[in-house]
C-alpha cells in the first residue's frame, strides 16, 4: 500500500515533491504547513514535511539527509512594519508555521524586544502592521513584501548563530516507513532539485513574478541538504526555543533506513579462499565476504603479498608528484562524513580564481610536479562552459601538466547543472583538456550505505555510468574506497565486485585506493576505522581485484609506517607526494611527507622507488 | 599453529631452519636475528612473531592505567638524542624542577582516575638532595598505600649511588624501604660501547645499567628493559643489545618486558642527521624481538612514540602490551611526539579489540586485573579480526 503524505504549496517545497508526483510507494496531497503536523497527528497521512518547530515531545521518525533551510537570507521568511522593531508593541504571527512563530519570538528577545503576539492570518496582519504593530509573513506571500522594515529571519539566524536555519523536514509516524520508502524520498528529490529552473518558470506562470528570481530563490537561498552543519543548526535552534519555554525539549530520532536483505551464502572454508586468492584465481562474492569477515590480517597480508609480487616482480614502488587542488569547497550534498564542504553564504566558502589556481600550478612544477588532482564541491553555479574555459586555460598555460580532474559525482552534477546528456559533456571536458580522472566520491559504491551517509550523492550504478562513458572515451581513471562508515563486511565486498565487473568491462581503471574515514569535524560516528582494518581491506582488495594492476598505500590517512606495512600485503605504489591537501586534513588527519621523505620510506621497506605519471608509466629520476 | 602461506613465504625467504627452531622452542643465535632482522618480508616475519607471542598469551593484550611523574628535566648528563634534558632550572633554558610538595601532589591529584602506578623518571639533578628522592617515593607512598611505585631509572640510581657515595644496594634498599616497587627500564639506549661513546658518553655505562638491574633482581625487585632504536646503531649492534639482555635475564629472570622505543628526532643534537627511524623498522623491531628474546615474557609498544595506528599494527608483530593511559607525558612530545597526552581506556580497548585481541587490565607485576572479553567487547570488535 502506498504511504499518503501532503505535500505543502509553498514553492520551496516542491523540488522535494515534485519528482514523487508519478511514485509507485508514495501518494501526494497538498496542504499547508502548519496542517501538515496535525494531519500526521491524526493519521490522515503517513508523514509529512513537518515544521521542525512541529517535532519536539513527538516520536516522528525524521528522514535523514533531506531539509528544506537556509544559510542566510530565505526571503520567505519575514518579519514586517512600517517602523523599526523596537517600536513593536505588538506583533502579529502568521499561523501557517509554528518553526518561524517561534524563530520570531526567539529573534527578537534576542534584541531585548518582548512585544505582544497575536495570532493572525498572514495577509490581515500585513494589512494592520503600521505604527507600533509587526507581522510575521511567511511562504510565497513574503516575496516582495512591501513594507519600511522588513527582517530576514533566515539572515538574522545567521548573524546570531553563525548558522544555517532548518524550517522543515521529512518525518514520519514510527515505524511505517520501510527502507525503500527513504530511498524512494531521496530519489524524488534528486529528480525535484533538477527540476528547479521549470518549477520556477512554472511557478512564475502560475503566481507571476520573474521566473529568474525564483530560480535564484531555489537554487541559492533554499538548501535542500540535512548535513552535519545543517543539524547543528536545527539542533541549536530546537534547543535555544526549549530554553526560552517555547517548545519541549526534543529528542531527534531518524528513520533507520539499512536494508537486512541479504544474499543467500554459500558455507566457504577461509583457507580455502585464501589459497585461490593466493594463487591468483578469481575470488567470489562470497569467497571475498567470508575473508573481509574472518581472515586474520597476516594471512590475508601473506596473500596479497604473493599476487603483488606476482603482479609487480621487479620490486620497484612508484609514486607521482602532484598537488591537490580543490577548486571550491562549496558543495550542496552535505555528505554526512566529509568536514570540508561550507554551505554558500558561509564566511569560509571559497573558489579559487585564475591567479591563486596559477600560483598553486607554478609551484607544483617548481617542485617537479607533473600532475594536478583537481576536485571541488558540487557548486550550484559552476556549469559546464566554467570547467571548459578553466581547463582551455591551465591547458593552453601549463601544457605539461596532467589535468587529473573531475569525479563522477562531479562530471554528473555538471552534466544535470547543464542540462547536457553524459557523453557530451565529457566530450567537452575531453576537447578542453580533461586528461583522466580520479576516483573520488566512490565512498562505499551500495546505495544502502550511500543512502545513509549521502543521500544526495549519486548513486552507485550512476558513479559507475559515468566511469564507463569516460572510460570508453579513452580517459583512465582511478578507484577507490572509504570505509569505515558502519557499512559491513558485504557492502565492501559488493564495492570490490562492482568495481571489477566493470573493469572487466572497459580495463580502465589504472589503480584503486582504499582509506578509513576520518571522523573529526563531522557528524558520522566511525566503525572499525583503524589501521588493523585499513591494512585488511587493503590486502583483501589485492586479492579481489585481480583485474586492477595498481594499488596505492594511503599513507596521508594513515602514517608512513602503516603505508610501508601496506607495501608488504598487497600495495605497490606509494601515492602521491602531497603538496597540498585539504579533505582529509579538515578531518583532522595531517600527514605530510615530501619526495625524499616518501623515497626514505619506500626504500627503507625494502623496495626501490621511482616516479611514475597517471598512466603508470615511469617518468624522470628518482629524488 | 603456522599457517601454510607462512610456511611457504618463510621457505621462499631462506628462513625455513629459523622457522624450525622457533617452532621447536630453541634458541636463536645473533646471526640468525640479524638475518631476520634483513630478510626484508614482513607478514612472514610477523606472523613467526605472532605465533610465539599467541603461544605465551593468546589473544591477551596487557594495558595499564598509569601516570607519569618527570620531577626535573634538569640534567647533568648531555646525551645527544635527547629534547627533554635543561642544564638549569633557570627560566631561559626551560628547565623545572618541581618542589617535594609539587611532585607529590602531582601524583596524589590523580587519585580519583582509577590509576594504578605512577612512572617516576627525571634528569640528574646537580643539586637535589638524597632526600628529595626517597622522601617523594614515602610520602606518595604514605598517602596511596596501594598505588606501586615504579622509579628512577637505572641510570638515575647509578648517579644516585655515585653522587651520595652510596653502594647500588644502600640506594635501592633505602628506596625500596620508602616504598618502591618496581623500576622502569630507561637509560639502556644501545649498550654497544661504540655507540654510547658516541650519544651518551657522560651517563652510566652498559655494564653500569646491568649492573643496576643485576642488583635490583636480587633485592627482589622486578625492571623492565628498553632499546633506543633508529639513530646510530647497526642492526647488529641491536642484535647485541638484546643478547645481553637475554644474558642476564637467564641469570636473574628479574625482567618482565622489553619495550623498544624510537628515536625522536626532534629538537636534539642528532636528529638533523638522522630522521625517525619508519614504521616498518619498528614493526620488525618487535617482531625480531619477541622472537630472539626467548626468555621475555612480554614486548611492549609505547604508543605515545608509536603513535595510536602502529601501535594497533604492532600487535600483530609480536607485541602484547601497549602500555597504558599514559597520563602526562613529558619527554617524547618535546623531542616532537604528536601523539595524544592521554589515551582514555575506551579508546585503548577500541584499538586492542579491533586489532582482534582481547584487552587486560595489568597492574605494574602484569598480575591480570580484569579481563574485557565481555558481549560489549565482542559487538565492538564485530568482524574485524
Amino acid at each position: 500500500m502506498k504511504l499518503r503524505a501532503p505535500a505543502v504549496t509553498f514553492l520551496n517545497a516542491r523540488p522535494l515533491t515534485a519528482g514523487l508526483v508519478d511514485s509507485p510507494r508514495i501518494d501526494l496531497v497538498l496542504a499547508e504547513p502548519s496542517t501538515c503536523a496535525s494531519m500526521l497527528e491524526a493519521g490522515d497521512v503517513d508523514l509529512a514535511l513537518l515544521p521542525v518547530g512541529a517535532l519536539p515531545g513527538r516520536d516522528w521518525e525524521i528522514v535523514p539527509g533531506l531539509a528544506i533551510g537556509a544559510d542566510g537570507p530565505v526571503e520567505t521568511v519575514v518579519l514586517a512594519g512600517e517602523e523599526p522593531p523596537e517600536a513593536w508593541e505588538e506583533v502579529f504571527l502568521d499561523t501557517a508555521s509554528r518553526t518561524s512563530q517561534i524563530l520570531a519570538q526567539l529573534l527578537l528577545r534576542e534584541r531585548g524586544l518582548t512585544p505582544r503576539f497575536t495570532h493572525m492570518p498572514a495577509l490581515e496582519g500585513l494589512s494592520r502592521a503600521v505604527g507600533p504593530r509587526g507581522a510575521l509573513v511567511i511562504g510565497d506571500r513574503a516575496f516582495g513584501v512591501k513594507k519600511k522594515v522588513v527582517l530576514d529571519l533566515g539572515r538574522e539566524w545567521n548573524r546570531l548563530t553563525r548558522l544555517p536555519m532548518v524550517f522543515a523536514v521529512w518525518a514520519a509516524r514510527p515505524g511505517v516507513l520501510a527502507p525503500e520508502d527513504v530511498q524512494e524520498l531521496v530519489r524524488g528529490a534528486q529528480v525535484g532539485l533538477g527540476m528547479r529552473t521549470e518549477l520556477a518558470q512554472q511557478y512564475a506562470r502560475e503566481t507571476g513574478g520573474d521566473p529568474e528570481h525564483y530560480r535564484r530563490y531555489l537554487t541559492q537561498r533554499i538548501r535542500y541538504g540535512l548535513g552535519p552543519h545543517e543539524l547543528e543548526g536545527m539542533e541549536a535552534f530546537l534547543s535555544r526555543a526549549a530554553d526560552a519555554g517555547l517548545a519541549p525539549r526534543a529528542t531527534l530520532r531518524f528513520a533507520d533506513d539499512v536494508v537486512r536483505s541479504r544474499r543467500i551464502r554459500r558455507l566457504v572454508s577461509v583457507d580455502t579462499a585464501l589459497q585461490k586468492g593466493a594463487d591468483g584465481e578469481r575470488l567470489d562474492a562470497d569467497e571475498a565476504e567470508a575473508l573481509d569477515e574472518k581472515a586474520p590480517l597476516l594471512e590475508l597480508g601473506l596473500a596479497a603479498d604473493l599476487r603483488r609480487r606476482a603482479l609487480h616482480p621487479e620490486g620497484v614502488v612508484t609514486y607521482i608528484v602532484s598537488r591537490n587542488v580543490n577548486y571550491t569547497n562549496v558543495c550542496t550534498t552535505a555528505c554526512s562524513f566529509c568536514a570540508f564542504y561550507r554551505p554558500r553564504s558561509h564566511g569560509e566558502a571559497y573558489v579559487l580564481d585564475r591567479g591563486q589556481m596559477a600560483r598553486k600550478i607554478e609551484e607544483t612544477l617548481a617542485l617537479g610536479g607533473i600532475e594536478i588532482l583537481l576536485q571541488g564541491g558540487l557548486h550550484p553555479d559552476l556549469h559546464l562552459e566554467w570547467y571548459e574555459d578553466l581547463f582551455r586555460w591551465v591547458k593552453s598555460t601549463y601544457p605539461a601538466i596532467n589535468l587529473h580532474a573531475l569525479s563522477p559525482e562531479e562530471i554528473w552534477h555538471i552534466a544535470r547543472t547543464s542540462q547536457l546528456p553524459l557523453d557530451a559533456t565529457i566530450e567537452r571536458l575531453v576537447a578542453a583538456g580533461l586528461d583522466s580522472i580520479p576516483g573520488g566520491g566512490a565512498e562505499v559504491l551500495d546505495d544502502e550505505v550511500r543512502r545513509r551517509i549521502a543521500p544526495l550523492k549519486c548513486s552507485t550504478d550512476e558513479w559507475l555510468t559515468v566511469m564507463r562513458a569516460a572510460h570508453r572515451k579513452g580517459l583512465r581513471s582511478t578507484a577507490t574506497l572509504m570505509f569505515g562508515v558502519g557499512e559491513e563486511a558485504r557492502h565492501r565486498v559488493n564495492h570490490l565486485v562492482r568495481l571489477r565487473e566493470l573493469q572487466d568491462e572497459t580495463g580502465g581503471f589504472t589503480a584503486f585506493i582504499c582509506w578509513t574515514f576520518q571522523p573529526e569535524n563531522t557528524r558520522l560516528d566511525p566503525s572499525d576505522n583503524s589501521a588493523h582494518a585499513y591494512l585488511r581491506v587493503n590486502a583483501l582488495s589485492r586479492l579481489v581485484l585481480d583485474n586492477v594492476p595498481n594499488l596505492q598505500a594511503s599513507w596521508v590517512t594513515m602514517g608512513g609506517g602503516v603505508a610501508q606495512a601496506s607495501l608488504h600485503m598487497g600495495a605497490n605504489d606509494f601515492g602521491s607526494v602531497m603538496i597540498e591537501e585539504n579533505v582529509v586534513s579538515a578531518a583532522g588527519t595531517t600527514f605530510q611527507m615530501d619526495a625524499e621523505e616518501v623515497e626514505r620510506h619506500i626504500r627503507d621497506a625494502g623496495f626501490e622507488p621511482a616516479r611514475r605519471n597517471m598512466r603508470y608509466e615511469r617518468v624522470g629520476s628518482a629524488a | 599453529m603456522l599457517s601454510p602461506l607462512a610456511h611457504r613465504a618463510l621457505e621462499r625467504d631462506g628462513l625455513g631452519p629459523i622457522r624450525d627452531k622457533v617452532l621447536a622452542g630453541e634458541r636463536l643465535s645473533e646471526a640468525e636475528a640479524v638475518a631476520l632482522f634483513e630478510a626484508r618480508d614482513l607478514p612472514a616475519l610477523g606472523a613467526l612473531a605472532n605465533h610465539v607471542r599467541e603461544r605465551r598469551h593468546g589473544d591477551l593484550t596487557f594495558y595499564n592505567r598509569n601516570v607519569h611523574l618527570n620531577p626535573t628535566n634538569v640534567c647533568v648528563a648531555t646525551c645527544k638524542f635527547c629534547s627533554f634534558a635543561r642544564p638549569d632550572d633557570k627560566h631561559a633554558s626551560e628547565g623545572y624542577t618541581m618542589s617535594l610538595d609539587q611532585a607529590v601532589h602531582h601524583v596524589l591529584s590523580k587519585r580519583e582516575l582509577g590509576i594504578t602506578e605512577v612512572h617516576i623518571v627525571s634528569g640528574l639533578h646537580p643539586d637535589l638532595p638524597w632526600d628529595y628522592y626517597v622522601e617523594t617515593v614515602r610520602r606518595i607512598r604514605q598517602a596511596w598505600p596501594e598505588l606501586h611505585i615504579k622509579g628512577y631509572t637505572a641510570v638515575e640510581l647509578h648517579f644516585f649511588a655515585e653522587k651520595f657515595g652510596k653502594t647500588l644496594e644502600q640506594v635501592l634498599r633505602e628506596l625500596i624501604d620508602a616504598g618502591l616497587t618496581t623500576i622502569p627500564g630507561g637509560g639502556a639506549e644501545i649498550f654497544a660501547s661504540r655507540v654510547r661513546r658516541k650519544i651518551c658518553d657522560d651517563k652510566a655505562t652498559a655494564e653500569q645499567w646491568l649492573e643496576v638491574h643485576r642488583t635490583a633482581h636480587r633485592l627482589g625487585l622486578k625492571s623492565n628493559a628498553t632499546m633506543l632504536y633508529g639513530h646510530i646503531e647497526t642492526l647488529a649492534e641491536r642484535v647485541d643489545h638484546m643478547a645481553r639482555l637475554r644474558a642476564l635475564q637467564d641469570e636473574t629472570g628479574g625482567f618482565q618486558v622489553f619495550i623498544p622505543l624510537a628515536f625522536h628526532p626532534e629538537h636534539n643534537m642528532i636528529g638533523k642527521a638522522f630522521p625517525k627511524p619508519t614504521g616498518y623498522d619498528g614493526l620488525r623491531t618487535y617482531a625480531v624481538s619477541r622472537l630472539f628474546l626467548d626468555n621475555f615474557d612480554h614486548v611492549k609498544a609505547y604508543w605515545i612514540s608509536l603513535g595510536e595506528r602502529l601501535a594497533q599494527a604492532s600487535l600483530s608483530f609480536g607485541v602484547d602490551d601497549v602500555d597504558g593511559t599514559v597520563l602526562e607525558e613529558r619527554i617524547y612530545h618535546m623531542a616532537g611526539a604528536t601523539t595524544p597526552q592521554a589515551l582514555s581506556e575506551a579508546q585503548l580497548h577500541r584499538m586492542i579489540r579491533f586489532a582482534g585481541r582481547v584487552p587486560a587490565e595489568r597492574d605494574s607485576l602484569y598480575n591480570v586485573l580484569r579481563v574485557h572479553d565481555g558481549p560489549a567487547a565482542v559487538s565492538a570488535a564485530g568482524g574485524a579480526r
